[in-house]
């Protein structure tokens, strides 16, 4: 059974279950004084806000909501830990997670349609890529959390020096790629997510990327953009991380023009000895970017809990929680009306790396989610390595992504 | 030995109580999922039971490439570390200066963060300003990308895994060296008995139980290696996957996949072909004794 | 040949090779400690550079900050002492029937034993986490203690150590009707303090390294252990190494005492034991 049909069976069940729920919501809310646990992976400096903003909320909502943050390590150990106890049935009542954590145990997820329709002040406001993820089960599954997109850092001394421009176009990469090479034989681009830049790259020559009936790029778009590719890492312009841990080091000791990674990854970069440019990705047909970071789950079960976690949630979502939070860590907004808030206009005149991810905010896409979603990207991961290593023409190159996708999701 | 009886069992229970709980009940489990197809974990629904789950990694590359490369590296791991420990164990149990201190060094490895073992390997690997290239441009031999290319990758991993075996080796073969008597080496040294035939005709056979220890520990250890993957490749499985290991495989399978039915069947897998080797070590050894 | 020479130069290769392989030991070590004293942009310096231009102690000062370290050491001592006393009376008492008792199945049941660890422990995870939920025992500390209170791992290796003490021995035991747990506490153990010393420290030591399980367990930060701490300094985008380094050295420090403080101990309970051949 595809993804998008369990879903939808799925919701029409809750849909069915939850019908007193809608018909309570017109009456008066009333809340009665509960705890919600929240699993969550943020550490340092985004810890911290988060506890702030948590704190406020414990001591200002009406009902006596006392929101239990539980740091859960990194999203691998939060993935993991989330899967141990969804199968031993002790979720939490509300977690950050991605999409793709999830497939195991979707019918645990609260869908939040009823929630949305009746209690939400304007859910169009949110980012519409943002939406659309939240969406990606088939029903409402979650609200967006800690979003980020990826940007192309680049070292502004170096493309000063060289005369140029940040690229906007694919012509503009290989353009850039080349004056790199010939003027300081260096590469001016690396790739953190090389399956996302894949999927990218095949959304901005306006073809799809691959579903639960395997690769959809095998056709004269797919051809074009493992040609653009190709052209990229052959002829050296752009390079693996090889040896290096992440990009953000080698752009901080000057070994690379610039790479394409989160907007996040900006604390990571130390630019002491030169000026960092930050610019949105390359447009080709189209412009698209990839988004990046968690949602917020419910998993609440009984009715209290799940009205109590809705608060919670609605608070993190408002305009002015998610302002202040992206401002103090460096994430984006989830709202159309925080990105125009007085507040966080002034914040990103001085932030070229909000600036350059609030330019591209239109082309915001969701990663492709379906059955195998998870072991493609694995693999895709893997082949790009290896189309690389062995520097394959463009039509082969092709040819090996569409077989591993293809073999992933069990089509001849 | 004394005739056989159940007392045995008594001694037993307490560890074989945790045993059965916290190890073979979960293994059952694992053995039992292997078999179903498209398991999932959190409802516990199955398509079908069948053999499914073995038939699809054995058609995946990355699971013959995994299987392939583990096997390699056990031939190559396991014998050159006990070789290794061994001739440096015998080296810290002789009359030397320092011997504390040695031995303080060599048991090092135990405690040092994986991640920063990870990082000054990375560093001793690099290809540019490396240790390693640097001592083989001495003998001519050109600069070598050991981390970042697929051929070498594996060998990297390989050289890489003996240094951190032997640690462990080597506080065995320590331990095992000081039960000989000294009588026997004194006898020896009357006699005049050249050093390699002490070593083969004593040493060796005194700590026989150890090397067979180390010998099978070695072989599971080698055959379930992920930490040394994990650090040296900066938690991936080297350059287009050239350096995937069976465990590395069943990890990702599991754990980011949500293929549980396919990683147990991995794990399946592994299972027998160590089972297998052991008897016939088991057998091997037993013979001899 | 002439002896006095051949001793040099044997001399020579033997400490040679020492040295070598101790060198190569030693950097890890040296590099940790070293570049917990690092500031990120040395960290980061191609290529390398292994000394700090200062030896500062901030990077200690900011990662003890980031969590409650001292309440994760309490946690961590009262696991591993708890799980080590368990595992040395279960160890040696298994060992003690493998190697000296003669019982039913004797063969099957180790060669059994040992097999159960081919399975990567990973795949043990998810449903020994269920077994703790239903104990409802998620968030305390015999959830870190109990289940690994059997390793088939040192069973296996003290078996071997036993299985070297001279059957004369029990023989003569049996002869004074000295009966088999007296013989085990009197004769067994004492002869064997170097393993078992040796047992000891790998068990501290791999419980103060663990990290997933105690992780998976617990929920409240309170009932976090050590090696918790690090888990701050990495995230997906990058990770501050400089913080790392300087949190393992804070990890790796009191088993390093430890260690030192035991080691004395492994050789004094090996060179006493009374078996001379």
């Amino acid at each position: 059974m595809s993804f998008r049909k369990t879903g939808a069976a799925i919701l029409a069940l809750v849909m069915a279950a939850s019908l007193p729920v809608a018909a309570f919501a017109e009456e008066e809310k009333t809340i009665e004084p509960t705890e919600v646990t929240f699993w969550h992976g943020m550490s340092n400096t985004q810890e911290q806000v988060l506890t702030e903003l948590t704190d406020r909320f414990n001591e200002e909502n009406e009902y006596g909501i006392t929101v239990k943050l539980v740091n859960q390590g990194n999203y691998g150990d939060l993935s993991t830990k989330l899967t141990a106890s969804a199968v031993a049935d002790e979720l939490p009542d509300l977690a950050q997670a991605y999409n793709n954590w999830l497939t195991a145990y979707t019918d645990k997820i609260v869908p939040l349609d009823e929630f949305v329709e009746n209690d939400f002040d304007d859910y169009e406001d949110l980012v519409e890529g943002y939406r659309a993820e939240c969406e990606q089960l088939g029903f409402i599954g979650a609200l967006p959390f800690n979003k980020s997109t990826y940007v192309y850092f680049y070292n502004k001394t170096m493309f000063d020096e060289l005369g140029l421009e940040a690229p906007k176009t694919w012509e503009d990469m290989l353009a850039v790629g080349e004056k790199f090479m010939e003027e300081k034989e260096m590469p001016a681009f690396g790739v953190d997510d090389l399956a996302g830049f894949l999927e990218a790259s095949l959304a901005q020559n306006e073809c799809e990327y691959a579903s639960d009936e395997g690769a959809l790029f095998d056709n004269e778009a797919g051809l074009e953009t493992l040609e653009y590719i190709m052209g990229l890492y052959n002829n050296g312009y752009a390079r693996l991380i090889g040896e290096d841990d992440y990009f953000s080091s080698v752009i901080s000791t000057q070994r690379i023009g610039g790479y394409i990674g989160s907007s996040t990854g900006v604390s990571y970069i130390t630019a002491d000895d030169f000026e960092l440019g930050v610019a949105p990705l390359p447009t080709n047909k189209k412009a698209a970017a990839n988004q990046a970071g968690t949602n917020i789950v419910m998993f609440a079960q009984d009715e209290n809990q799940q009205a109590a976690t809705w608060e919670y949630m609605k608070y993190l979502t408002s305009t002015e929680a998610t302002t202040e939070w992206a401002m103090k860590t460096g994430y984006l907004p989830v709202r159309v009306s925080a990105f125009e808030s007085d507040e966080y206009q002034s914040f990103m005149a001085d932030d070229i790396t909000a600036t350059a991810a609030y330019s591209q905010v239109d082309a915001f896409f969701p990663a492709a989610m379906f059955e195998a979603s998870n072991a493609v990207r694995t693999s895709v991961n893997t082949m790009f390595e290896e189309v690389v290593l062995d520097e394959l023409e463009p039509e082969d190159a092709l040819a090996e992504f569409v077989q591993i996708i293809n073999e992933e999701c069990d089509v001849e | 030995m004394e005739k056989k009886s159940m007392k045995g069992y008594l001694y037993l229970a307490p560890a074989l109580i945790i045993i059965l709980i916290f190890t073979i009940y979960p293994l059952i489990r694992a053995f039992m999922l292997s078999f179903m197809e498209d398991y999932n974990l959190v409802n516990g629904s199955y398509k079908g039971i069948n053999l499914e789950n073995y038939i699809d990694i054995f058609q995946d590359r990355h699971f013959i490439k995994a299987l392939t490369n583990t096997g390699i590296y056990v031939v190559f791991v396991v014998p050159c570390s006990i070789a290794l420990s061994l001739i440096i164990a015998v080296l810290l149990n002789s009359h030397i200066r320092f011997q504390g201190v040695f031995q303080t060094i060599f048991f090092l490895p135990y405690v040092t963060s994986t991640i920063a073992i990870g990082i000054v390997w990375g560093w001793i690997f690099n290809s540019d300003y490396g240790l390693l290239n640097q001592l083989l441009s001495w003998f001519g031999i050109k600069s070598i990308p050991w981390l970042t290319s697929k051929q070498y990758a594996l060998p990297s991993l390989i050289i890489f895994s003996i240094w951190k075996s032997m640690a462990f080796d080597i506080l065995i073969f320590l331990a095992g060296l000081q039960t000989i008597s000294e009588d026997l080496y004194n006898a020896a040294r009357v006699d005049s008995t050249p050093r390699w035939r002490v070593f083969w005709r004593i040493t060796v056979p005194g700590i026989g139980p150890m090397i067979s220890y180390a010998f099978v520990m070695g072989m599971i250890n080698a055959f379930k290696v992920y930490n040394e993957v994990y650090a040296l490749f900066r938690g991936k499985n080297g350059p287009a996957g050239s350096a995937n290991t069976v465990v590395f495989y069943i990890y990702d399978k599991f754990y980011n996949q949500s293929k549980y039915g396919e990683a147990s069947a991995a794990a399946v897998i592994l299972f027998l072909i160590v089972l297998g080797l052991t008897i016939i070590q088991r057998t091997l050894t037993g013979k001899k004794e | 040949m002439n002896r006095k020479a051949g001793n040099v130069i044997a001399n020579i290769l033997k400490y040679g090779v020492l040295i070598i392989g101790a060198l190569f030991t030693l950097m890890p070590f040296l590099w940790m400690i070293l570049s917990a004293m690092k500031t990120n942009a040395e960290i980061r310096a191609i290529p390398p550079v292994f000394f700090p231009s200062k030896f500062s102690l901030e990077n200690f000062t900011t990662a003890w900050k980031a969590a409650p370290f001292g309440r994760y050491l309490v946690n961590t001592l009262i696991v591993t002492v708890f799980n080590t006393i368990g595992v040395l009376i279960t160890t040696i008492l298994a060992a003690f029937a493998f190697a000296r008792l003669n019982f039913p199945g004797k063969k099957v049941l180790l060669t059994l034993l040992l097999a159960t660890m081919m399975i990567p422990s990973e795949m043990l995870l998810i449903t020994n986490f269920i077994t703790m939920t239903k104990l409802k025992w998620i968030d305390t500390y015999q959830a870190m203690i109990v289940p690994w209170l059997a390793s088939v791992f040192y069973i296996y290796l003290l078996t071997q150590f036993f299985a070297q003490i001279p059957d004369a021995l029990y023989l003569a035991a049996k002869v004074d009707k000295c009966r088999d747990f007296k013989y085990l506490i009197k004769i067994m153990i004492p002869i064997n303090k170097g393993p078992i010393t040796t047992i000891t420290i790998l068990n501290v030591i791999s419980n103060w390294n663990s990290f997933v399980w105690p992780l998976l367990v617990t929920n409240s930060r309170e009932m976090r252990v050590l090696s918790y701490g690090l888990v701050q300094f990495q995230t997906e985008e990058g990770s501050a190494y400089e913080l790392i380094m300087a949190a393992s050295c804070i990890l790796v420090i009191p088993i390093m005492i430890m260690y030192l403080f035991l080691r004395k101990y492994i050789i004094e309970g090996v060179t006493q034991s009374g078996i001379k051949g």
